[in-house]
């Protein structure tokens, strides 16, 4: 068996850089980089639910988001912010996933709509999943059956007034409790779940690997991986056999 | 010239290159958000989003050719700013005249083209196959242009060619209808609507930026305000002679760059075919006739 | 040095014959062939100031025929030719050399072929009249054919039509010498430059026209352009490389030869084609440019890779028949730098298609892609040859394309310059698709455990694309030679120095230029390196796919039919006219083959019927 990732379960590493050890310059450099961070965010829609109608009318000319300095985006790789616009089906949210863990740090998501808080009145549904932040760090939702525009830019103003200040940082917890996700996501999707972006290896990459990165979910994840001599995580060209398997549940 | 004085002209003829630049973009935001009856963004906007996406904590690579590319995209500009002349300062305008220039502007192209193809993305590739093509339809009237005005000057030197100027009268009233396709042939080469074949957010996902994250679309950021001032120096040292001084120079660079946005807002996107049929048709007849009215003048 | 230097070339060339037909199977033959070639290039390079200053290299070989010495010796434009030419054939056989010729059987023929082939070279380069010339130019058809059919199939079949257009060429080419002879009474060059205008202008204007068409042929200009690119891109790829160098190249020498030497670009210019419709040299210039320009887009619609270059080949050949013709310094300078830059260029071109079809067995762009991790080196050679193909800077490429735009436009020919500017920029289009489908984007998983090719064939590739940096960074290397070429021949000489030249009206300096670019890059990577956060490399099937998953099974590749909106809008222009009209000429001559086979065999009696009628009828019109 290839030892593809050590698994270490109690592992006590933390983040590279906390934040006593900093200097004043680099204190300066970050308090800076917040600001711009504050005061530029380019937001990527995930528009499947009902929310998505409530977003030109606070992009045009009556509520204007550029003069926030709000852009839209195309694709995750530019953007800061998930918004997600309403309830996420089962098979939707593979593709949320799929999207948040492409999307580059900082990055932000936004749950518009009550149904990405508690399912909303897809309550009973099989399909959908309730409650978004089980399965995606969250910073903000904006509950509302749909939310005004008013609530949105509202919204959207004091995550960037968190920004400013350095507390949105949830992103950095997908890293750090990576297995906590792992292990709902794994509940919805059955244990074959995996997709393209290695989280794991990209924790190591950027100091964010956590005590809680790692464990049993990730032991799975890894465990398929090595079995059908995925090795996806270093050579996704030998996926040979796995290329069937994927996104079929 | 000392040596001192030249490194300090390559220093700082791109840094005002880039700082213009960020004004120009701008004030093309803002007069779009204006038209569209918008407030539109703050006034350090650009420079921001500049920031911001380099001081991204992530970002992928999809190779060294990835990287190689985006460096290659920054070098050609600078490049190019220093062979552009502007008041107070010629660079090595002496050294390699209007042609030279013209293919120095199109090494960032190719750096970006290179890089966009590393990434393994059909939309960026697509992308870079729309660009060549529009590059391919705008750089023909665009040609024209430049042949009449050469001819009509009797010079490739930049410089020269500002000082004719000066000394009789703008290109813009000896050669108007050249000067009318060349403001054609830049707005095509800004990429703005109805040319926005490579960008074309709807349908190809931003074409060459698909795959830029961080730091790599900040590049390309900075190429859009680079490329920009380019363009729009190119047609002022062409067309309006230069600048005087930096208080007319600037004011002339904003509005070359001001009638394309003015016109861009108006319109849809044209097909990739339609784009090529329209500009091998309008800018190249007028740049011909233009070219015409040069020769016949003698 | 000796006056009778080019003896020593060739016996140096009669010693590489005789190895590579005796023992040109060895493996260490290769090697030895090699040295041979850098020998020989080096026995002219150091008898090379002799040339520059304007004296010959002479050889003892002669013979007198018709009370006409007809004898050898090198001068400086015949030496920068084979300078060109022991380059690519030193070069073709270092690649050769090594692991490769292991999986080549005839490696012997190819060998000697390629000996031979630099020998009729020589001899042509070094020719001194027109027998000389007559003589060596049917030698090196000869070669030329037998080294094109060495592979049999496909390149056979080209070989045969290019043996047809060949004899088309060498009866023209007679045809002119016998006018010329009735005329002077010489075959001497200068005798025929002096006695040139003792014959009329219709005479001058038959033997201008005979000469362009026997010596276009090689260099397969417009009409004559159908025979070259299949000839030269299904051989073998030391072939390939060297015939896409220099092989055409000999065309494009004797009509320089000819045309600025014999009877001079001042007669072309006073020359007038029937009812004086156009100039002769503008005719010709214009035929240079559709030969760029028509070729160059028949290229952009290539998918396999070896055709691309060698269409290429002969759009780029128009282009130094642009700035040959220009009457101007610095396009004459420009067109014979250009054969320089193209031979590097596209030897390495070719060395990198033909590594990649080494390593994975095809040329055909739609079946490659993202082999740039696999293969680093034949990629930047490939980068570094795609950039002096395309004419940007900093490669040569540039320099000759600045000098033949600045000319066009310096003499007033804005359209011929926009000619030239769309085939360059057909040229970037194409070889974008070139590079990108071939070593950018996904890389396939039959291609997973490709590896680079050996050093045996990585090391002339990096000689050749240092070199085209090299000469870009200080065209005046060439320019030198190119300079003392323009004074021996008597037409304006381009003022050149070290980084280019000036010209009072907007100059070149490619050393700046150059230095610029290097610096700015060094500023480009200071401020991507240094600012920002560290990135992380993922795998090409972490890529956005609007939310898709993707999987190795999937061709996430856009590669076939690169340019859909183009082609759309020019693709009814591509009406293969002379094609049809070839194979119109091919039906008619079978047709007339089989009515003789006919009346030979007495197959039918109605044929003499019919040719009794035909017969009767003339005689009676006549009468």
């Amino acid at each position: 068996m290839k030892d593809v990732i050590p698994i270490q379960t109690n592992n006590t590493e933390t983040i590279a850089v906390s934040k006593n050890s900093k200097n004043i310059y680099q204190q300066a450099i970050d308090t800076f980089s917040n600001f711009c961070r504050a005061r530029s965010l380019f937001v990527l829609h995930y528009c499947t639910g009902c929310g998505a109608i409530e977003l030109p009318p606070a992009m045009t000319s009556r509520f204007d988001m550029e003069r926030l300095g709000i852009q839209p985006m195309v694709t995750p790789r530019q953007a800061d912010i998930l918004l997600i616009t309403g309830y996420v089906s089962i098979k939707t949210l593979k593709r949320v996933i799929l999207t948040y863990e492409q999307m580059q740090g900082p990055k932000y998501v936004i749950g518009i709509c009550s149904c990405t808080v508690n399912g909303g009145m897809y309550w009973q549904s099989y399909a959908t999943a309730k409650v978004l932040s089980e399965y995606l760090p969250v910073d903000m939702y904006i509950a509302g059956c749909m939310p005004r525009p008013e609530a949105v830019l509202t919204g959207l103003q004091q995550l960037m007034k968190k920004i400013e200040k350095g507390e949105a940082n949830s992103w950095e917890n997908y890293f750090k409790r990576y297995d906590y996700y792992l292990g709902n996501q794994q509940h919805l999707f059955g244990d074959t779940w995996h997709t393209p972006t290695d989280i794991l290896e990209e924790a190591r990459h950027y100091h964010l690997y956590g005590a809680e990165s790692t464990g049993n979910n990730t032991a799975r994840l890894i465990k398929y991986t090595v079995e059908h001599d995925l090795t996806k995580l270093d050579a996704p060209l030998r996926e040979k056999d796995s290329m069937t398997k994927r996104g079929k549940k | 010239m000392s040596g001192q004085h030249i490194f300090l002209e390559l220093i700082l003829m791109p840094l005002l290159a880039f700082m213009i630049g960020l004004f120009l973009v701008l004030m093309m935001r803002k007069v779009r958000a204006r038209i569209e009856r918008r407030v539109g963004p703050p006034f350090l906007q650009p420079l921001w989003d500049i920031i911001k996406l380099y001081v991204k904590k992530m970002q992928i690579s999809h190779g060294v050719i990835h990287d190689l590319g985006i460096i290659m995209l920054l070098g050609g500009y600078i490049t190019a700013e220093v062979f552009l002349p502007v008041p107070g300062m010629s660079g090595f305008t002496s050294q390699g005249d209007i042609i030279t220039l013209i293919y120095l502007m199109m090494v960032p192209s190719l750096g970006l083209a290179l890089g966009v193809g590393q990434c393994a993305n059909p939309n960026g590739s697509i992308g870079i196959s729309r660009a060549l093509t529009a590059m391919l339809a705008y750089d023909i009237p665009f040609i024209v242009v430049i042949a009449g005005a050469c001819l009509y000057y009797g010079t490739t030197d930049l410089t020269e060619i500002i000082a004719l100027q000066k000394s009789q009268q703008w290109g813009l009233l000896s050669m108007p209808i050249l000067a009318l396709a060349g403001l054609i042939a830049i707005h095509a080469m800004l990429g703005k609507e109805p040319f926005e074949i490579y960008v074309a957010p709807a349908e190809i996902a931003t074409g060459p930026m698909v795959e830029m994250s961080g730091k790599y679309l900040g590049s390309l950021f900075v190429m859009q305000c680079l490329q920009i001032y380019t363009i729009t120096v190119l047609y002022t040292s062409l067309f309006l002679g230069g600048g005087y001084t930096w208080f007319d120079f600037i004011p002339k660079l904003f509005l070359v760059a001001l009638l394309p946005v003015m016109i861009t807002v108006i319109f849809p996107r044209y097909k990739t075919d339609d784009v090529l049929r329209w500009l091998w048709k309008w800018p190249t007849g007028l740049a011909l006739l233009g070219l015409a009215i040069v020769v016949l003048q003698g | 040095m000796s006056v009778l230097d080019l003896d020593h070339v060739f016996f140096l060339l009669i010693v590489n014959i005789g190895i590579a037909v005796l023992w040109g199977n060895r493996p260490f033959v290769g090697k030895i062939l090699t040295l041979l070639y850098i020998l020989e290039g080096l026995s002219i390079l150091t008898s090379y100031h002799v040339l520059l200053s304007g004296a010959v290299l002479s050889s003892s070989l002669t013979f007198t025929v018709m009370q006409q010495t007809v004898q050898w010796q090198l001068g400086v434009s015949g030496g920068f030719f084979a300078l060109i030419t022991f380059m690519a054939a030193g070069l073709a056989t270092w690649f050769s050399s090594g692991v490769w010729a292991r999986s080549y059987a005839p490696i012997r023929l190819l060998h000697s072929y390629m000996a031979l082939n630099v020998a009729a070279m020589l001899l042509l380069l070094a020719s001194n009249d027109f027998l000389g010339l007559f003589i060596a130019w049917e030698l090196v058809s000869l070669v030329s054919f037998l080294i094109i059919a060495i592979n049999g199939g496909r390149s056979a079949k080209a070989a045969y039509s290019y043996i047809l257009y060949a004899f088309l060429g060498a009866m023209a080419i007679l045809l002119a010498l016998i006018i010329i002879w009735n005329a002077t009474n010489s075959f001497s060059y200068v005798e025929v430059r002096h006695h040139w205008s003792t014959m009329s202008v219709n005479r001058q204007l038959i033997v201008v026209l005979l000469l362009i068409t026997g010596f276009g042929i090689k260099m397969a200009i417009l009409p004559f352009h159908r025979w070259q690119a299949p000839a030269y891109a299904y051989v073998p790829a030391p072939v390939a490389a060297f015939l896409g160098a220099i092989s055409s190249r000999m065309g494009l020498f004797a009509l320089f030869i000819v045309l600025l030497q014999v009877v001079g670009i001042d007669v072309i210019q006073t020359l007038w084609l029937p009812f004086e419709i156009i100039n002769m040299q503008t005719f010709l210039l214009w035929l240079a440019a559709l030969t760029l320009i028509i070729p160059t887009f028949i290229a952009l619609r290539q998918t396999d890779a070896r055709l691309l270059l060698a269409w290429h080949g002969i759009g780029q050949g128009g282009f130094m028949l642009l700035g040959i013709l220009s009457a101007n310094a610095l396009g004459t300078a420009g067109g014979i730098m250009h054969v320089f830059n193209h031979a590097s260029y596209q030897a390495a071109l070719f060395f990198a298609v033909f590594s990649v079809s080494y390593r994975t067995g095809t040329a055909d762009l739609d079946r490659l892609g993202g082999l740039v991790t696999r293969m680093p080196i034949s990629f930047t050679v490939m980068l570094v040859g795609i950039i002096g193909l395309a004419g940007l800077p900093p490669m040569n490429g540039f320099v000759s394309k600045w000098l033949i735009y600045k000319a066009l436009l310096d003499e007033g020919m804005p359209l011929l310059f926009l000619a030239a500017v769309i085939g360059t920029l057909g040229t970037i289009l194409s070889v974008y698709k070139l590079i990108h489908n071939t070593f950018l984007g996904q890389l396939r998983l039959e291609h997973e455990n490709i590896k680079e090719v050996p050093w045996s064939m990585s090391i002339p590739m990096m000689i050749l694309a240092s070199i085209v940096f090299i000469t870009g960074y200080f065209p005046g290397l060439l320019l030198e030679s190119i300079a003392a070429m323009q004074s021996t021949l008597g037409i304006s000489v381009v003022d050149y120095h070290l980084g280019g030249v000036n010209t009072g009206k907007g100059n070149l300096n490619m050393i700046v230029v150059v230095s610029t670019m290097l610096m700015a890059i060094g500023m480009g990577a200071l401020i991507f390196f240094v600012l920002g956060n560290p990135r992380k490399q993922v795998t090409q099937w972490d890529n956005y796919a609007g939310g898709h998953f993707l999987t190795s099974d999937m061709r996430y590749q856009y590669s076939h039919n690169f340019y859909p909106g183009l082609m759309r809008v020019i693709s009814p222009l591509y009406r293969n006219t002379i094609f049809w009209l070839e194979s119109a000429i091919v039906s008619t001559v079978q047709f007339m083959a089989h009515i003789s086979y006919a009346l030979f065999m007495q197959a039918n009696y109605l044929l003499y019927l019919i040719l009794l009628v035909v017969i009767s009828l003339l005689w009676v019109l006549a009468v």
